[in-house]
C-alpha cells in the first residue's frame, strides 16, 4: 500500500483493506511470544496528538507504535476545543519542528486530520474526527469479524444506537460494506439520518423486525445522552427498553447465536444489559486486542514523506 | 471625452439585444442606433462583436466596515464592484459595531464619497446591535436616505420584533430584508443537511430551516402591509414559498444569488471551505428549481451576498471557517458563461435581475442605454475570457470557488458619466 496517510475507509479500494487485514495476522501472532516487539520502525517517531480524550483508542496506538519500536512523543494538547484563532496551518507548522515521521491525530473538529494530512509530510492517522471516520476502528471491527466468519461475504451485521452522531457508525458499515456485508442500521427516527447513508443500508427502527431481518452480528454503539445538543429521545431507561438488548433480548440474541461487538466503553443498563458482558459470543474484548495489531499494521503499511501534502 | 461605441449591440431589459452604436457626450447618452456618424474629437471604441450593457446593481455586499477591514473597506469593496461591471451597491448593517445608528451611517456615506467611485448604499439594521431584542435607530437613519432594514447574517429571531418592527418603518416607507432560517434547528450552519453533511460527519442545516423563515417573515409582511424582501433564496421550497405568496399579493421581493444556482453541496468535496456560505449550497434539483424561479420571474433580481473573509480565516476547519464568498467580480462573467453562453436565459434577463431591478428595490431609476440618459454602462465581449487570478481581484480578500478558473467573456470597459472607471485593456 502506497499511502501517506490514513485518513477513512471510504477511499480505500476493496485490496487494500485486504492487504491491511492480511499485515494485521502476523502482528496479532507476535503478541503471544514472550518478546512482544519488532523493530519495523526502529528510529521512527510517532506523535500523538489528541485533541479529545480517549484512553482507549490513545493506549491501543501507543501500544502499537511501541511493539513496532517507534518512539512515541506525547503531545500535550487542549482538549476542550479548537484555540481560537488558531488554524491548522499553525497547528502544523508547530508540529513540523518535532520532526516526526507519524502523527496519530483525534480531534473533534471533523475534517480535521485531512487538513493536516494536507500541510505535512509525515503520515497522518486518523484516530477519530468528530461524526466523519474512524478508520482505525474499522479496521479493527472487519479483523473481528474475519476471525469468526472467515468468509463474510452475504452475511449481514446490524449496527444500532445513534448513527447520526456516530464515526464508527460510518467507518465501519463503510469498510464491511467493501467486504460484501450486508449492513442495517437500528436506532431511533431521530438518531438515524434521513439521507446519507449509502443505498443498500437497510434502516430499523423497531428492535424486532430488526432481529427478524437475521443478523449475524449485533453490533452496539455508545449511546451517551449527555453530549446530545437537545433531546433526541425521551430517556436513557426509555431508550434501553426500546433499542437496548434487554434481557428478554439477550435471550433472543443468544439464542440465535447472534454476536455482539461494541466499541467501548459500554454503558451497561443503555444499550446493553450487563449479562452480554460474559456471553461468550461477545467480541468486545478481541475488539481490543485486534485494535493493537489492526494500528501496527496501519503504521507500518504507510510511507511518510510521500504524496501531495506538506511544504518544508 | 465623447465615446463612440461603434459596431456592438445595446443589451435591454425588454428584449434581444439590439444592433446599435452608443455615442456619449458629456457624461451623457446622446445618440444610440444603426450609423451614428463619429463626432469630431470623439474617440472610437470598435464594439464589433460587442455588447453595450447598462452597469449592474449589487443590493447585497459586505463591505466590513467598520470594524472587519482586513477582510474589507469600502474602498476596495467599490473597486471589486467595478472590477466586476457594477456600479451601485448595498451594504449591509452586520459590521462592528453595526450599522443600526445615525451616527455610523453618517460616518460611512461620507466615507464612501470620499474614497468610492460608485454610489455606495447602505441597509441599516433592525435591532440594535443585531440583537433581535430592541428596534435600532430606524428614524436618524431613514433621514440619511437608509431605505433598507435588516439584521443580515441572523433572522429577527423574535417574531414579534419583528412585527412591530414593520409595523412601525413600514410608515416611513422602508422596507425589511430578511435572512431566513430558525436557529435552533440550523445547528452550526455549516453546510446543507443530506447527503453530504452525513458523509463528511457534520450536522447540517436543513432546508426546512429557511423555509419556514421565509413563510414567516413574509406571512408577517402580509398581516402588517409592510414590504419584506427574502435575501438569497437557497432552496426549490423556498422558491416556492415567495411564489405562493407573490400569487396571494404579498408585498414580497426576493433574490437570488449566483453560488446559490450554479453550485452545489457536492462542490464541498473534501471540506473545501470556498463552498461554504450560508445559507449552504443545497442539491442540484435545488439549482435547477431556483434556475426556473428566476427565468419565471419569482426572483425580482439576483444579488451576490459579496462576504469577503481573510485567507487566515477561510483556512481553519470547515465548521470553524466563517460563511461566504465573494462575488461581485465573478458574478456577470460567470451568469454569462453558465447561463447566457450556454443559452438557458438572454441578455435581457440579466440587464433586468441584476441592473434594472435591484435598481427599482432601492427607488433608484434604471440606467438603460438610451438616448438623453446619463452613462452608466459596461462593454461586455463576448469572446473574450476571464481568468479570476489574485492580480485580477480588486477586493481584500479571494474567498471564491472561481480562483484561479477561467470563463467566458469579458468586461471591456465601465464607463459612469464622464468617468471610464475601468478599461481592462489588452
Amino acid at each position: 500500500m502506497a499511502r501517506k496517510d490514513f485518513l477513512d475507509i471510504a477511499s480505500l479500494t476493496r485490496e487494500e483493506v485486504h492487504h491491511l487485514l492480511e499485515q494485521a495476522a502476523p502482528f496479532k501472532e507476535v503478541f503471544t511470544r514472550s518478546v512482544k516487539k519488532v523493530p519495523a520502525l526502529k528510529g521512527k517517531s510517532v506523535l500523538m496528538l489528541f485533541y479529545e480524550p480517549s484512553t482507549r483508542t490513545h493506549s491501543s496506538f501507543e501500544v502499537a507504535a511501541k511493539r513496532l519500536s517507534a518512539d512515541v512523543i506525547d503531545l500535550d494538547v487542549p482538549h476542550s476545543s479548537v484555540v481560537k484563532g488558531e488554524t491548522v496551518k499553525d497547528t502544523v507548522d508547530t508540529l513540523q519542528a518535532m520532526r516526526a515521521d507519524y502523527i496519530v491525530v483525534r480531534h473533534k473538529m471533523s475534517g480535521m486530520p485531512l487538513a493536516i494530512a494536507r500541510q505535512t509530510k509525515a503520515s497522518v492517522v486518523n484516530a477519530g474526527d468528530g461524526a466523519h471516520a474512524h478508520p482505525t476502528q474499522a479496521l479493527l471491527d472487519a479483523f473481528t469479524l474475519k476471525e469468526v466468519i472467515p468468509e463474510p461475504a452475504g452475511r449481514k451485521v446490524l449496527i444500532a444506537g445513534d448513527i447520526l452522531h456516530s464515526r464508527v457508525a460510518r467507518s465501519t458499515s463503510t469498510v464491511f460494506r467493501k467486504m460484501g456485508v450486508e449492513v442495517g442500521f437500528l436506532g431511533p427516527g431521530s438518531l438515524l439520518p434521513r439521507k446519507g447513508p449509502a443505498e443498500g443500508i437497510r434502516r430499523f427502527t423497531d428492535f424486532e423486525e430488526a432481529l427478524g431481518w437475521g443478523p449475524d452480528v449485533l453490533y452496539l454503539l455508545r449511546v451517551q445522552m449527555e453530549r446530545l445538543e437537545v433531546q433526541y429521545f425521551p430517556s436513557v431507561h426509555e431508550y434501553h427498553r426500546v433499542y437496548g438488548v434487554t434481557q428478554e433480548r439477550f435471550a433472543r440474541v443468544a439464542g440465535e447465536g447472534i454476536y455482539i461487538m461494541h466499541p467501548g466503553p459500554v454503558n451497561r443498563g443503555v444499550e446493553l444489559c450487563h449479562e452480554v458482558m460474559d456471553y461468550e459470543r461477545s467480541l468486545i474484548n478481541q475488539q481490543v486486542e485486534n485494535g493493537i495489531a489492526a494500528r501496527m499494521a496501519v503504521l507500518y503499511s504507510l510511507k511518510p514523506g510521500t504524496g501531495e501534502g506538506g511544504e518544508e | 471625452m465623447d465615446l463612440l461605441f461603434a459596431g456592438g449591440e445595446v443589451a435591454r431589459e425588454d428584449g434581444p439585444p439590439v444592433r446599435a452604436d452608443v455615442w456619449i457626450e458629456d457624461g451623457v447618452i446622446r445618440a444610440v442606433g444603426e450609423g451614428v456618424p463619429a463626432p469630431a474629437g470623439a474617440r472610437v471604441i470598435a464594439a464589433e462583436g460587442m455588447l453595450v450593457v447598462p452597469a449592474m446593481f449589487d443590493a447585497h455586499v459586505h463591505f466590513r466596515e467598520p470594524g472587519q477591514e482586513e477582510k474589507e473597506d469600502i474602498a476596495h469593496g467599490s473597486e471589486a464592484a467595478v472590477n466586476g461591471g457594477v456600479t451601485g451597491v448595498v451594504m449591509m448593517p452586520n459590521t462592528s459595531p453595526p450599522i443600526d445608528t445615525a451616527a455610523v451611517v453618517r460616518m460611512l456615506l461620507d466615507k464612501a464619497r470620499e474614497v468610492a467611485r460608485i454610489p455606495v448604499y447602505t441597509a441599516g439594521c433592525v435591532t440594535r446591535g443585531r440583537d433581535g431584542a430592541e428596534l435600532a435607530g430606524i428614524d436618524g437613519m431613514r433621514q440619511l436616505g437608509v431605505r433598507m432594514l435588516t439584521d443580515d447574517g441572523e433572522p429577527v429571531a423574535n417574531p414579534a420584533v419583528l412585527r412591530y418592527a414593520m409595523e412601525y418603518a413600514s410608515e416611513f416607507g422602508m422596507f425589511f430584508a430578511s435572512h431566513c432560517e430558525v436557529l435552533e434547528l440550523s445547528g452550526p450552519r455549516a453546510l446543507n443537511e443530506g447527503l453530504v453533511s452525513y458523509r463528511l460527519g457534520i450536522k447540517g442545516s436543513p432546508a426546512c430551516s429557511e423555509e419556514i423563515c421565509i413563510d414567516r417573515d413574509i406571512r408577517l409582511a402580509h398581516a402588517t402591509g409592510a414590504h419584506v424582501h427574502i435575501q438569497h433564496v437557497s432552496s426549490g421550497l423556498g422558491m416556492e414559498t415567495v411564489r405562493w405568496w407573490k400569487e396571494r399579493g404579498a408585498r414580497v421581493t426576493a433574490e437570488v444569488s449566483p453560488h446559490h444556482l450554479i453550485f452545489c453541496e457536492d462542490d464541498i468535496g473534501e471540506y473545501d471551505t470556498r463552498f461554504k456560505m450560508n445559507p449552504p449550497l443545497r442539491t442540484r434539483d435545488d439549482n435547477a428549481a431556483l434556475l426556473e424561479g428566476l427565468k419565471e420571474g419569482v426572483f425580482d433580481l439576483i444579488a451576490t451576498d459579496h462576504a469577503p473573509h481573510t485567507e487566515f480565516e477561510k483556512a481553519q476547519d470547515f465548521v470553524s471557517a466563517p460563511n461566504g464568498i465573494t462575488g461581485l467580480e465573478t458574478a456577470l462573467v460567470s451568469l454569462f458563461h453558465h447561463f447566457v453562453a450556454a443559452g438557458e436565459f438572454g441578455w435581457d434577463l440579466l440587464v433586468k435581475r441584476y441592473s434594472a431591478e435591484p435598481r427599482r428595490l432601492m427607488g433608484l431609476d434604471p440606467v438603460p442605454v438610451e438616448e438623453g440618459r446619463r452613462a452608466d454602462l459596461l462593454l461586455f465581449d463576448p469572446a473574450g475570457e476571464t481568468t479570476f487570478s489574485r492580480d485580477f481581484m480588486k477586493s481584500k480578500s479571494i474567498n471564491t470557488p472561481f480562483l484561479d478558473r477561467t470563463l467566458k467573456g469579458r468586461i471591456e470597459m465601465v464607463v459612469r458619466g464622464r468617468d471610464v472607471l475601468l478599461e481592462r485593456g489588452p
